[in-house]
Protein backbone atom coordinates (compact mmCIF):
# COMPACT_ATOMS: atom_id res chain seq x y z
CA UNK A 1 0.00 0.00 0.00
CA UNK A 2 2.44 2.39 1.05
CA UNK A 3 5.30 0.93 -0.79
CA UNK A 4 5.89 4.15 -2.75
CA UNK A 5 5.70 6.09 0.03
CA UNK A 6 8.36 3.60 1.18
CA UNK A 7 10.43 4.38 -1.50
CA UNK A 8 10.10 7.84 -1.13
CA UNK A 9 11.56 7.65 2.43
CA UNK A 10 14.42 5.28 1.48
CA UNK A 11 15.19 8.01 -1.41
CA UNK A 12 14.75 10.75 1.43
CA UNK A 13 17.59 9.06 3.74
CA UNK A 14 19.82 8.26 0.78
CA UNK A 15 19.24 11.91 -0.09
CA UNK A 16 20.27 13.05 3.29
CA UNK A 17 23.56 10.84 3.98
CA UNK A 18 24.69 11.91 0.22
CA UNK A 19 23.74 15.48 0.62
CA UNK A 20 26.01 15.59 3.60
CA UNK A 21 28.65 13.56 2.01
CA UNK A 22 28.68 15.83 -0.77
CA UNK A 23 28.86 19.02 1.43
CA UNK A 24 31.33 18.27 3.83
CA UNK A 25 33.96 16.87 1.29
CA UNK A 26 33.63 19.97 -1.17
CA UNK A 27 34.68 23.42 -0.60
CA UNK A 28 31.68 25.63 -0.39
CA UNK A 29 30.40 26.49 -3.83
CA UNK A 30 29.16 29.58 -4.31
CA UNK A 31 28.24 28.85 -8.16
CA UNK A 32 24.54 28.53 -8.55
CA UNK A 33 25.71 25.50 -11.63
CA UNK A 34 28.03 24.01 -8.95
CA UNK A 35 25.07 23.71 -6.07
CA UNK A 36 23.00 22.19 -8.76
CA UNK A 37 25.05 19.96 -10.10
CA UNK A 38 26.06 18.91 -6.68
CA UNK A 39 22.48 18.59 -5.59
CA UNK A 40 21.43 16.33 -8.69
CA UNK A 41 24.67 14.35 -8.73
CA UNK A 42 23.50 13.50 -4.85
CA UNK A 43 19.89 13.03 -5.61
CA UNK A 44 20.92 10.25 -8.63
CA UNK A 45 23.13 8.43 -6.35
CA UNK A 46 20.45 8.38 -3.47
CA UNK A 47 17.61 7.21 -6.09
CA UNK A 48 20.23 4.84 -7.67
CA UNK A 49 21.28 3.64 -3.76
CA UNK A 50 17.97 3.53 -2.95
CA UNK A 51 17.16 1.06 -5.85
CA UNK A 52 19.98 -0.79 -4.59
CA UNK A 53 21.38 -3.38 -6.13
CA UNK A 54 19.68 -5.48 -8.49
CA UNK A 55 18.83 -3.64 -11.75
CA UNK A 56 21.05 -2.52 -14.05
CA UNK A 57 20.27 0.98 -14.29
CA UNK A 58 20.70 1.76 -10.18
CA UNK A 59 24.27 0.61 -10.89
CA UNK A 60 25.22 2.09 -13.92
CA UNK A 61 23.81 5.25 -12.30
CA UNK A 62 26.01 5.14 -9.44
CA UNK A 63 29.05 4.17 -11.15
CA UNK A 64 28.14 7.30 -14.27
CA UNK A 65 28.09 9.25 -10.97
CA UNK A 66 31.39 8.29 -9.31
CA UNK A 67 32.66 9.50 -12.67
CA UNK A 68 31.72 13.14 -11.97
CA UNK A 69 33.11 12.93 -8.53
CA UNK A 70 36.02 11.28 -9.39
CA UNK A 71 38.27 13.36 -6.46
CA UNK A 72 36.24 12.19 -3.79
CA UNK A 73 37.50 8.90 -2.43
CA UNK A 74 34.19 7.88 -1.22
CA UNK A 75 32.62 8.36 -4.58
CA UNK A 76 35.50 6.35 -5.66
CA UNK A 77 34.45 3.47 -3.03
CA UNK A 78 31.14 3.10 -4.48
CA UNK A 79 32.39 3.09 -8.55
CA UNK A 80 34.87 0.33 -7.24
CA UNK A 81 32.20 -1.56 -6.15
CA UNK A 82 30.00 -0.67 -9.23
CA UNK A 83 33.00 -1.83 -11.46
CA UNK A 84 33.16 -4.85 -9.76
CA UNK A 85 29.99 -5.89 -10.84
CA UNK A 86 29.29 -4.15 -14.58
CA UNK A 87 33.53 -4.58 -15.32
CA UNK A 88 34.13 -1.46 -16.72
CA UNK A 89 30.86 -1.42 -19.25
CA UNK A 90 29.39 1.65 -17.56
CA UNK A 91 32.22 3.94 -17.81
CA UNK A 92 32.06 3.64 -21.68
CA UNK A 93 28.90 4.54 -21.86
CA UNK A 94 27.65 5.59 -25.11
CA UNK A 95 25.00 8.17 -26.14
CA UNK A 96 22.86 8.08 -29.07
CA UNK A 97 24.22 8.99 -32.13
CA UNK A 98 26.71 6.17 -33.05
CA UNK A 99 23.88 3.44 -33.84
CA UNK A 100 22.20 3.27 -36.95
CA UNK A 101 18.41 2.02 -36.32
CA UNK A 102 16.76 0.25 -39.60
CA UNK A 103 12.87 0.72 -38.48
CA UNK A 104 10.66 3.02 -35.97
CA UNK A 105 11.17 0.56 -33.08
CA UNK A 106 14.40 -0.12 -33.64
CA UNK A 107 15.48 3.34 -33.58
CA UNK A 108 13.31 4.32 -30.44
CA UNK A 109 14.30 1.49 -28.65
CA UNK A 110 18.19 2.81 -28.78
CA UNK A 111 17.10 5.70 -28.08
CA UNK A 112 15.49 4.44 -24.84
CA UNK A 113 18.60 2.88 -24.30
CA UNK A 114 20.65 5.96 -24.44
CA UNK A 115 18.48 7.44 -21.65
CA UNK A 116 17.97 4.85 -19.02
CA UNK A 117 21.29 4.58 -17.51
CA UNK A 118 22.77 1.30 -18.46
CA UNK A 119 20.29 0.53 -21.00
CA UNK A 120 23.34 0.02 -23.87
CA UNK A 121 24.35 -3.05 -21.61
CA UNK A 122 20.83 -4.87 -22.18
CA UNK A 123 20.57 -6.23 -25.28
CA UNK A 124 17.23 -8.50 -24.83
CA UNK A 125 14.17 -5.80 -25.37
CA UNK A 126 12.69 -7.41 -22.53
CA UNK A 127 14.56 -6.66 -20.13
CA UNK A 128 14.61 -3.63 -21.44
CA UNK A 129 11.22 -2.73 -20.50
CA UNK A 130 11.92 -3.76 -17.29
CA UNK A 131 14.65 -1.57 -16.05
CA UNK A 132 12.21 1.23 -18.36
CA UNK A 133 9.71 0.61 -16.01
CA UNK A 134 11.67 0.21 -12.33
CA UNK A 135 13.41 3.18 -13.50
CA UNK A 136 10.54 5.34 -14.24
CA UNK A 137 9.24 4.59 -10.87
CA UNK A 138 12.11 5.71 -8.94
CA UNK A 139 12.56 8.82 -11.22
CA UNK A 140 9.33 9.70 -10.06
CA UNK A 141 9.57 9.04 -6.72
CA UNK A 142 12.65 11.41 -6.85
CA UNK A 143 10.67 14.00 -8.78
CA UNK A 144 8.24 14.26 -6.20
CA UNK A 145 10.58 14.54 -3.50
CA UNK A 146 12.27 17.00 -4.76
CA UNK A 147 9.03 18.91 -5.39
CA UNK A 148 7.90 18.63 -2.18
CA UNK A 149 11.13 20.05 -0.75
CA UNK A 150 11.40 23.05 -3.18
CA UNK A 151 7.80 24.07 -2.20
CA UNK A 152 8.56 23.77 1.85
CA UNK A 153 11.97 25.98 0.60
CA UNK A 154 10.03 28.68 -1.44
CA UNK A 155 7.10 29.07 1.11
CA UNK A 156 9.12 28.93 4.15
CA UNK A 157 11.88 30.92 3.08
CA UNK A 158 15.24 29.80 3.96
CA UNK A 159 15.56 28.08 6.99
CA UNK A 160 18.80 26.61 6.63
CA UNK A 161 20.74 26.08 9.88
CA UNK A 162 24.07 27.97 10.11
CA UNK A 163 25.72 26.79 12.42
CA UNK A 164 26.04 23.76 10.23
CA UNK B 1 1.71 19.58 -9.34
CA UNK B 2 1.61 19.10 -12.75
CA UNK B 3 3.06 15.80 -13.06
CA UNK B 4 0.20 14.67 -10.57
CA UNK B 5 -2.24 16.59 -12.11
CA UNK B 6 -1.85 15.60 -15.52
CA UNK B 7 -1.44 11.65 -14.66
CA UNK B 8 -4.88 11.85 -13.36
CA UNK B 9 -6.43 13.82 -16.14
CA UNK B 10 -4.80 12.28 -18.93
CA UNK B 11 -5.95 8.57 -17.49
CA UNK B 12 -8.98 9.67 -16.67
CA UNK B 13 -10.50 8.95 -19.39
CA UNK B 14 -9.48 5.23 -19.28
CA UNK B 15 -12.49 3.24 -16.40
CA UNK B 16 -10.83 0.27 -15.07
CA UNK B 17 -13.14 -2.16 -16.83
CA UNK B 18 -12.96 -1.31 -20.25
CA UNK B 19 -9.12 -1.03 -20.43
CA UNK B 20 -8.63 -4.41 -18.44
CA UNK B 21 -10.33 -5.96 -21.43
CA UNK B 22 -7.27 -5.28 -23.98
CA UNK B 23 -5.34 -7.03 -21.14
CA UNK B 24 -7.69 -10.42 -21.08
CA UNK B 25 -7.57 -10.55 -24.73
CA UNK B 26 -4.00 -9.81 -25.29
CA UNK B 27 -2.16 -12.72 -26.70
CA UNK B 28 -0.84 -13.91 -23.59
CA UNK B 29 -0.84 -17.83 -22.45
CA UNK B 30 -0.79 -19.73 -19.22
CA UNK B 31 0.20 -22.89 -17.85
CA UNK B 32 -2.29 -25.12 -16.30
CA UNK B 33 -1.52 -24.50 -12.81
CA UNK B 34 -1.95 -21.11 -13.42
CA UNK B 35 -5.66 -21.79 -14.36
CA UNK B 36 -5.50 -24.08 -11.61
CA UNK B 37 -4.51 -21.55 -9.04
CA UNK B 38 -6.89 -18.94 -10.31
CA UNK B 39 -9.57 -21.05 -9.83
CA UNK B 40 -8.65 -22.70 -6.64
CA UNK B 41 -8.59 -18.88 -4.74
CA UNK B 42 -6.88 -20.99 -1.82
CA UNK B 43 -5.53 -17.03 -0.75
CA UNK B 44 -8.16 -15.21 -1.80
CA UNK B 45 -11.52 -16.07 -0.84
CA UNK B 46 -13.39 -13.62 -3.00
CA UNK B 47 -12.54 -14.56 -6.04
CA UNK B 48 -15.02 -17.28 -7.06
CA UNK B 49 -13.33 -18.05 -10.39
CA UNK B 50 -11.10 -14.92 -10.77
CA UNK B 51 -13.87 -12.52 -11.87
CA UNK B 52 -12.19 -8.90 -11.87
CA UNK B 53 -14.06 -7.39 -10.08
CA UNK B 54 -14.41 -10.13 -7.03
CA UNK B 55 -11.00 -9.11 -7.18
CA UNK B 56 -11.27 -5.30 -7.09
CA UNK B 57 -13.28 -5.45 -4.30
CA UNK B 58 -10.75 -6.62 -1.57
CA UNK B 59 -9.91 -3.72 0.64
CA UNK B 60 -6.10 -2.81 0.11
CA UNK B 61 -5.51 -4.09 3.96
CA UNK B 62 -6.26 -7.43 2.92
CA UNK B 63 -4.28 -7.30 0.19
CA UNK B 64 -1.46 -6.38 2.02
CA UNK B 65 -2.23 -8.81 4.29
CA UNK B 66 -2.31 -11.40 1.33
CA UNK B 67 1.37 -9.92 0.37
CA UNK B 68 2.75 -10.63 4.00
CA UNK B 69 1.25 -14.02 4.01
CA UNK B 70 2.64 -14.84 0.47
CA UNK B 71 5.96 -13.39 1.40
CA UNK B 72 6.00 -15.61 4.48
CA UNK B 73 4.91 -18.77 2.41
CA UNK B 74 7.54 -18.55 -0.35
CA UNK B 75 10.12 -17.51 1.86
CA UNK B 76 9.82 -20.66 4.26
CA UNK B 77 9.62 -22.80 0.92
CA UNK B 78 12.00 -25.13 -0.16
CA UNK B 79 12.75 -26.21 -3.73
CA UNK B 80 9.87 -27.26 -6.39
CA UNK B 81 7.53 -29.12 -5.84
CA UNK B 82 6.52 -30.61 -9.52
CA UNK B 83 5.29 -28.18 -11.94
CA UNK B 84 5.13 -30.82 -15.12
CA UNK B 85 2.41 -31.31 -16.59
CA UNK B 86 1.55 -29.29 -19.53
CA UNK B 87 0.68 -32.62 -21.57
CA UNK B 88 1.50 -33.92 -25.26
CA UNK B 89 2.43 -31.04 -28.26
CA UNK B 90 4.67 -29.68 -25.93
CA UNK B 91 7.63 -28.04 -26.92
CA UNK B 92 10.41 -26.65 -24.50
CA UNK B 93 12.46 -23.92 -25.28
CA UNK B 94 15.05 -22.49 -23.54
CA UNK B 95 15.09 -19.20 -22.91
CA UNK B 96 17.99 -16.84 -23.44
CA UNK B 97 20.13 -15.86 -20.83
CA UNK B 98 19.08 -13.18 -18.65
CA UNK B 99 21.28 -10.05 -18.43
CA UNK B 100 19.88 -9.40 -15.65
CA UNK B 101 20.99 -11.80 -13.66
CA UNK B 102 24.52 -12.16 -14.55
CA UNK B 103 25.10 -8.71 -13.07
CA UNK B 104 25.48 -10.79 -9.62
CA UNK B 105 22.02 -9.78 -7.94
CA UNK B 106 21.01 -11.60 -4.97
CA UNK B 107 19.98 -15.22 -5.18
CA UNK B 108 18.44 -14.77 -1.34
CA UNK B 109 15.01 -15.82 -1.49
CA UNK B 110 14.05 -12.82 0.72
CA UNK B 111 14.55 -9.59 -0.88
CA UNK B 112 13.73 -10.70 -4.41
CA UNK B 113 10.43 -11.38 -2.97
CA UNK B 114 10.54 -8.01 -1.31
CA UNK B 115 11.71 -6.51 -4.59
CA UNK B 116 8.88 -8.50 -6.56
CA UNK B 117 6.23 -7.22 -3.60
CA UNK B 118 7.38 -3.88 -3.71
CA UNK B 119 7.47 -3.87 -7.77
CA UNK B 120 3.24 -4.94 -7.73
CA UNK B 121 2.73 -2.73 -4.57
CA UNK B 122 4.35 0.35 -6.08
CA UNK B 123 1.84 0.28 -9.08
CA UNK B 124 -0.89 0.10 -6.39
CA UNK B 125 0.28 2.89 -3.76
CA UNK B 126 1.07 5.33 -7.14
CA UNK B 127 -2.89 4.24 -7.93
CA UNK B 128 -4.05 4.49 -4.39
CA UNK B 129 -2.41 7.57 -3.83
CA UNK B 130 -3.98 8.53 -6.98
CA UNK B 131 -6.95 7.52 -5.51
CA UNK B 132 -6.59 9.53 -2.43
CA UNK B 133 -6.22 12.77 -3.89
CA UNK B 134 -9.53 11.98 -5.66
CA UNK B 135 -11.27 11.28 -2.38
CA UNK B 136 -12.75 7.63 -3.94
CA UNK B 137 -11.73 4.33 -3.59
CA UNK B 138 -13.79 2.81 -5.83
CA UNK B 139 -11.07 1.19 -8.29
CA UNK B 140 -14.04 0.45 -10.88
CA UNK B 141 -15.19 4.22 -10.78
CA UNK B 142 -12.06 6.07 -10.47
CA UNK B 143 -11.39 8.23 -13.66
CA UNK B 144 -7.95 7.29 -12.45
CA UNK B 145 -8.54 3.95 -12.20
CA UNK B 146 -6.76 2.87 -15.33
CA UNK B 147 -3.68 1.89 -13.03
CA UNK B 148 -5.21 1.24 -9.99
CA UNK B 149 -7.38 -1.43 -10.95
CA UNK B 150 -4.59 -2.83 -12.52
CA UNK B 151 -2.34 -2.91 -9.88
CA UNK B 152 -5.25 -4.39 -7.39
CA UNK B 153 -5.22 -6.69 -9.87
CA UNK B 154 -1.68 -7.71 -9.53
CA UNK B 155 -1.58 -7.51 -6.34
CA UNK B 156 -4.42 -9.78 -5.42
CA UNK B 157 -3.35 -12.24 -7.87
CA UNK B 158 -0.23 -12.25 -6.41
CA UNK B 159 -0.94 -14.99 -3.61
CA UNK B 160 -1.95 -17.68 -5.79
CA UNK B 161 -0.03 -17.40 -8.27
CA UNK B 162 3.32 -16.85 -5.48
CA UNK B 163 2.68 -20.46 -4.01
CA UNK B 164 3.26 -22.85 -6.83
CA UNK B 165 5.38 -20.39 -8.81
CA UNK B 166 7.81 -19.67 -6.58
CA UNK B 167 8.21 -23.25 -6.28
CA UNK B 168 8.87 -23.36 -9.37
CA UNK B 169 11.46 -20.52 -8.88
CA UNK B 170 13.08 -21.63 -6.03
CA UNK B 171 14.87 -23.90 -7.84
CA UNK B 172 16.03 -21.27 -10.13
CA UNK B 173 18.94 -18.75 -8.55
CA UNK B 174 17.80 -16.15 -11.07
CA UNK B 175 15.13 -15.36 -8.79
CA UNK B 176 15.85 -11.26 -8.79
CA UNK B 177 14.85 -12.22 -12.94
CA UNK B 178 11.73 -13.17 -12.21
CA UNK B 179 10.70 -9.98 -10.00
CA UNK B 180 9.61 -8.33 -13.09
CA UNK B 181 8.31 -11.59 -14.66
CA UNK B 182 5.53 -11.51 -12.16
CA UNK B 183 3.37 -9.14 -13.82
CA UNK B 184 3.32 -11.24 -16.88
CA UNK B 185 1.86 -14.09 -14.50
CA UNK B 186 -0.49 -11.63 -12.80
CA UNK B 187 -1.92 -11.26 -16.20
CA UNK B 188 -1.48 -14.37 -17.29
CA UNK B 189 -4.16 -15.56 -14.82
CA UNK B 190 -6.26 -12.82 -15.86
CA UNK B 191 -6.45 -14.52 -19.60
CA UNK B 192 -6.82 -16.96 -18.10
CA UNK B 193 -9.85 -17.01 -15.84
CA UNK B 194 -11.14 -14.74 -18.86
CA UNK B 195 -10.66 -17.07 -21.72
CA UNK B 196 -10.03 -20.54 -22.27
CA UNK B 197 -7.26 -20.25 -24.73
CA UNK B 198 -5.98 -23.65 -26.61
CA UNK B 199 -2.46 -21.86 -26.45
CA UNK B 200 -0.70 -21.76 -23.40
CA UNK B 201 2.90 -20.29 -22.15
CA UNK B 202 4.22 -21.22 -19.31
CA UNK B 203 7.39 -19.12 -17.84
CA UNK B 204 9.30 -21.86 -15.85
CA UNK B 205 13.58 -21.13 -15.68
CA UNK B 206 15.07 -22.26 -17.36
CA UNK B 207 12.72 -23.88 -19.31
CA UNK B 208 9.90 -22.31 -21.98
CA UNK B 209 6.66 -24.56 -21.95
CA UNK B 210 4.75 -23.17 -25.06
CA UNK B 211 1.67 -24.99 -27.06
CA UNK B 212 1.33 -24.26 -30.13
CA UNK B 213 -1.72 -22.03 -31.25
CA UNK B 214 -3.95 -23.66 -34.32
CA UNK B 215 -2.82 -23.05 -37.74
CA UNK B 216 0.23 -21.72 -36.10
CA UNK B 217 3.55 -23.02 -37.25
CA UNK B 218 5.14 -25.27 -34.27
CA UNK B 219 9.01 -24.53 -35.18
CA UNK B 220 10.71 -24.55 -32.35
CA UNK B 221 11.95 -20.97 -33.53
CA UNK B 222 9.11 -19.53 -34.18
CA UNK B 223 7.37 -20.60 -31.26
CA UNK B 224 10.19 -19.28 -29.27
CA UNK B 225 9.93 -15.92 -31.01
CA UNK B 226 6.73 -15.92 -30.18
CA UNK B 227 6.77 -16.56 -26.31
CA UNK B 228 9.54 -13.76 -26.69
CA UNK B 229 7.27 -11.36 -28.41
CA UNK B 230 4.54 -12.14 -25.80
CA UNK B 231 6.78 -11.23 -23.01
CA UNK B 232 7.58 -8.39 -24.42
CA UNK B 233 4.33 -7.21 -25.38
CA UNK B 234 3.58 -7.89 -22.13
CA UNK B 235 5.98 -5.72 -20.92
CA UNK B 236 4.47 -2.94 -22.87
CA UNK B 237 1.58 -2.91 -21.37
CA UNK B 238 2.98 -2.37 -17.99
CA UNK B 239 4.46 0.55 -19.59
CA UNK B 240 1.28 1.77 -21.02
CA UNK B 241 0.05 1.73 -17.52
CA UNK B 242 2.22 3.46 -15.79
CA UNK B 243 3.15 5.91 -18.19
CA UNK B 244 -0.09 8.74 -18.62
CA UNK B 245 -1.48 8.88 -21.72
CA UNK B 246 -0.64 5.40 -23.45
CA UNK B 247 -3.42 3.52 -22.68
CA UNK B 248 -4.87 4.59 -26.42
CA UNK B 249 -2.07 4.27 -28.51
CA UNK B 250 -1.59 1.10 -30.52
CA UNK B 251 1.74 -0.04 -31.90
CA UNK B 252 4.70 -0.90 -30.09
CA UNK B 253 6.75 2.04 -32.00
CA UNK B 254 4.32 5.22 -30.47
CA UNK B 255 3.97 3.78 -27.11
CA UNK B 256 7.94 3.95 -27.03
CA UNK B 257 7.75 7.05 -28.22
CA UNK B 258 5.17 8.15 -24.96
CA UNK B 259 7.48 6.27 -22.78
CA UNK B 260 10.81 8.17 -24.06
CA UNK B 261 8.82 11.28 -23.30
CA UNK B 262 7.68 10.51 -19.89
CA UNK B 263 11.47 8.92 -18.91
CA UNK B 264 12.80 12.39 -20.88
CA UNK B 265 10.81 15.15 -19.15
CA UNK B 266 11.39 13.35 -15.76
CA UNK B 267 15.03 13.93 -16.37
CA UNK B 268 14.53 17.14 -17.14
CA UNK B 269 11.98 17.75 -14.11
CA UNK B 270 14.87 16.69 -12.20
CA UNK B 271 17.18 19.13 -13.74
CA UNK B 272 14.45 22.03 -13.09
CA UNK B 273 13.47 21.23 -9.37
CA UNK B 274 17.37 20.70 -8.34
CA UNK B 275 18.21 24.22 -9.86
CA UNK B 276 15.58 25.34 -8.03
CA UNK B 277 16.78 24.23 -4.58
CA UNK B 278 20.17 24.93 -5.48
CA UNK B 279 18.75 28.52 -6.15
CA UNK B 280 16.82 28.62 -2.51
CA UNK B 281 19.59 27.13 -0.80
CA UNK B 282 22.81 29.04 -0.38
CA UNK B 283 24.58 25.71 1.11
CA UNK B 284 24.58 22.22 -0.91
CA UNK B 285 22.73 20.50 2.49
CA UNK B 286 19.60 22.43 3.24
CA UNK B 287 17.47 22.11 6.50
CA UNK B 288 16.78 18.16 6.19
CA UNK B 289 15.49 17.99 9.58
CA UNK B 290 12.72 20.18 8.39
CA UNK B 291 12.28 17.80 5.11
CA UNK B 292 12.28 15.08 6.76
CA UNK B 293 9.46 16.02 8.94
CA UNK B 294 7.28 18.08 6.32
CA UNK B 295 8.10 14.62 4.01
CA UNK B 296 6.85 12.21 6.82
CA UNK B 297 3.71 14.78 7.48
CA UNK B 298 3.04 14.63 3.67
CA UNK B 299 3.44 10.82 3.16
CA UNK B 300 1.54 10.51 6.73
CA UNK B 301 -1.25 12.06 4.99
CA UNK B 302 -0.89 9.79 1.28
CA UNK B 303 -0.29 13.46 -0.69
CA UNK B 304 2.11 14.99 -2.12
CA UNK B 305 0.56 17.53 -4.24
CA UNK B 306 -1.38 19.00 -1.03
CA UNK B 307 2.16 20.78 0.18
CA UNK B 308 0.03 24.00 1.36
CA UNK B 309 -1.38 22.03 4.69
CA UNK B 310 1.95 20.51 5.41
CA UNK B 311 4.16 24.07 4.96
CA UNK B 312 2.29 24.83 8.38
CA UNK B 313 4.23 21.97 9.85
CA UNK B 314 7.66 23.17 9.46
CA UNK B 315 7.41 25.62 11.57
CA UNK B 316 6.39 23.56 14.52
CA UNK B 317 8.67 20.69 12.94
CA UNK B 318 11.67 22.14 14.48
CA UNK B 319 10.21 21.76 18.19
CA UNK B 320 8.22 19.32 17.87
CA UNK B 321 9.74 16.72 15.62
CA UNK B 322 9.77 13.79 17.83
CA UNK B 323 5.64 13.93 18.26
CA UNK B 324 5.64 13.99 14.27
CA UNK B 325 7.85 10.97 14.31
CA UNK B 326 5.75 9.15 16.85
CA UNK B 327 2.44 9.58 15.12
CA UNK B 328 4.00 8.78 12.17
CA UNK B 329 4.05 5.32 13.42
CA UNK B 330 0.54 4.72 13.70
CA UNK B 331 -1.13 5.71 10.55
CA UNK B 332 0.63 3.79 7.81
CA UNK B 333 -0.14 0.38 8.46
CA UNK B 334 2.58 -1.64 9.52
CA UNK B 335 5.28 -3.17 6.52
CA UNK B 336 5.77 -5.95 6.14
CA UNK B 337 8.82 -7.13 7.77
CA UNK B 338 10.98 -7.18 4.92
CA UNK B 339 10.53 -3.11 5.17
CA UNK B 340 11.24 -2.63 8.89
CA UNK B 341 12.08 1.26 8.52
CA UNK B 342 9.25 3.14 9.02
CA UNK B 343 8.99 5.91 11.94
CA UNK B 344 10.72 3.55 14.09
CA UNK B 345 14.06 4.56 12.25
CA UNK B 346 13.07 8.38 11.21
CA UNK B 347 14.05 9.36 14.73
CA UNK B 348 17.25 7.45 15.21
CA UNK B 349 18.20 9.25 11.58
CA UNK B 350 16.83 12.54 12.59
CA UNK B 351 18.71 12.91 15.65
CA UNK B 352 21.93 11.12 13.69
CA UNK B 353 21.98 13.38 10.99
CA UNK B 354 23.24 16.49 13.89
CA UNK B 355 26.14 14.13 14.52
CA UNK B 356 27.32 13.21 11.51
CA UNK B 357 29.33 15.43 10.14
CA UNK B 358 32.52 13.70 11.23
CA UNK B 359 30.97 10.39 10.11
CA UNK B 360 30.05 10.90 6.17
CA UNK B 361 32.82 8.88 5.20
CA UNK B 362 31.30 6.16 7.30
CA UNK B 363 27.84 6.38 6.47
CA UNK B 364 28.71 6.89 2.61
CA UNK B 365 30.39 3.04 3.48
CA UNK B 366 26.93 1.96 4.39
CA UNK B 367 25.44 3.39 1.90
CA UNK B 368 27.42 2.00 -0.76
CA UNK B 369 27.40 -1.29 0.94
CA UNK B 370 24.12 -1.22 1.04
CA UNK B 371 24.35 -0.73 -2.43
CA UNK B 372 26.34 -3.37 -3.00
CA UNK B 373 24.41 -5.89 -1.12
CA UNK B 374 21.73 -5.96 -2.58
CA UNK B 375 18.63 -6.29 -0.25
CA UNK B 376 16.60 -3.52 0.41
CA UNK B 377 15.53 -5.11 3.65
CA UNK B 378 18.77 -5.24 5.29
CA UNK B 379 19.75 -1.47 4.62
CA UNK B 380 18.02 0.11 7.33
CA UNK B 381 19.41 -2.58 9.80
CA UNK B 382 22.84 -2.18 8.67
CA UNK B 383 22.55 1.38 8.39
CA UNK B 384 21.25 1.62 11.95
CA UNK B 385 24.01 -0.18 12.72
CA UNK B 386 26.30 2.02 11.13
CA UNK B 387 25.25 4.92 12.65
Amino acid sequence: MSTYNMVKQEFIKKWITTLHMLDCSVEHPLNVTERKNAIKLSSDIAMAAARSGSTVWSRALISRSGNKTANKPVARRILKKARNRLKNRCLTLRRNGNFTAKSGVRKRTELLKSLVPGGELIKNKDYLIRETLDYIVYLRAQVDVMRTVAAVDSVTGNLTNDNK
Amino acid sequence: MDLTGGFGARSGGVGGGPYREPIGLESLHLGDEFRQLATTTSLTPDNAGGSFTALLELPPTQAVELLHFTDSLSSSQAAAAATTGIGGGDIIIAPPPPPLHSFGGTTLTFPSNSALMERAARFSVIATEQQQNNGNYHNNETPTSSVPSNSSDRVKTEPPETDSAMENQSLCPNQTNRSGKRKDFDKKVKSSTKKNKSSEETEKLPYVHVRARRGQATDSHSLAERARREKINARMKLLQELVPGCDKIQGTALVLDEIINHVQSLQRQVEMLSMRLAAVNPRVDFNLDTILASENASLMDGSFSGTAMQLAWPHQALETEQSFHQRQLQPPPPPPQQWPFDGLNQPVWGREEDQAHGNDHSNLMAVSENVMVGSANLHPNQVKMEL
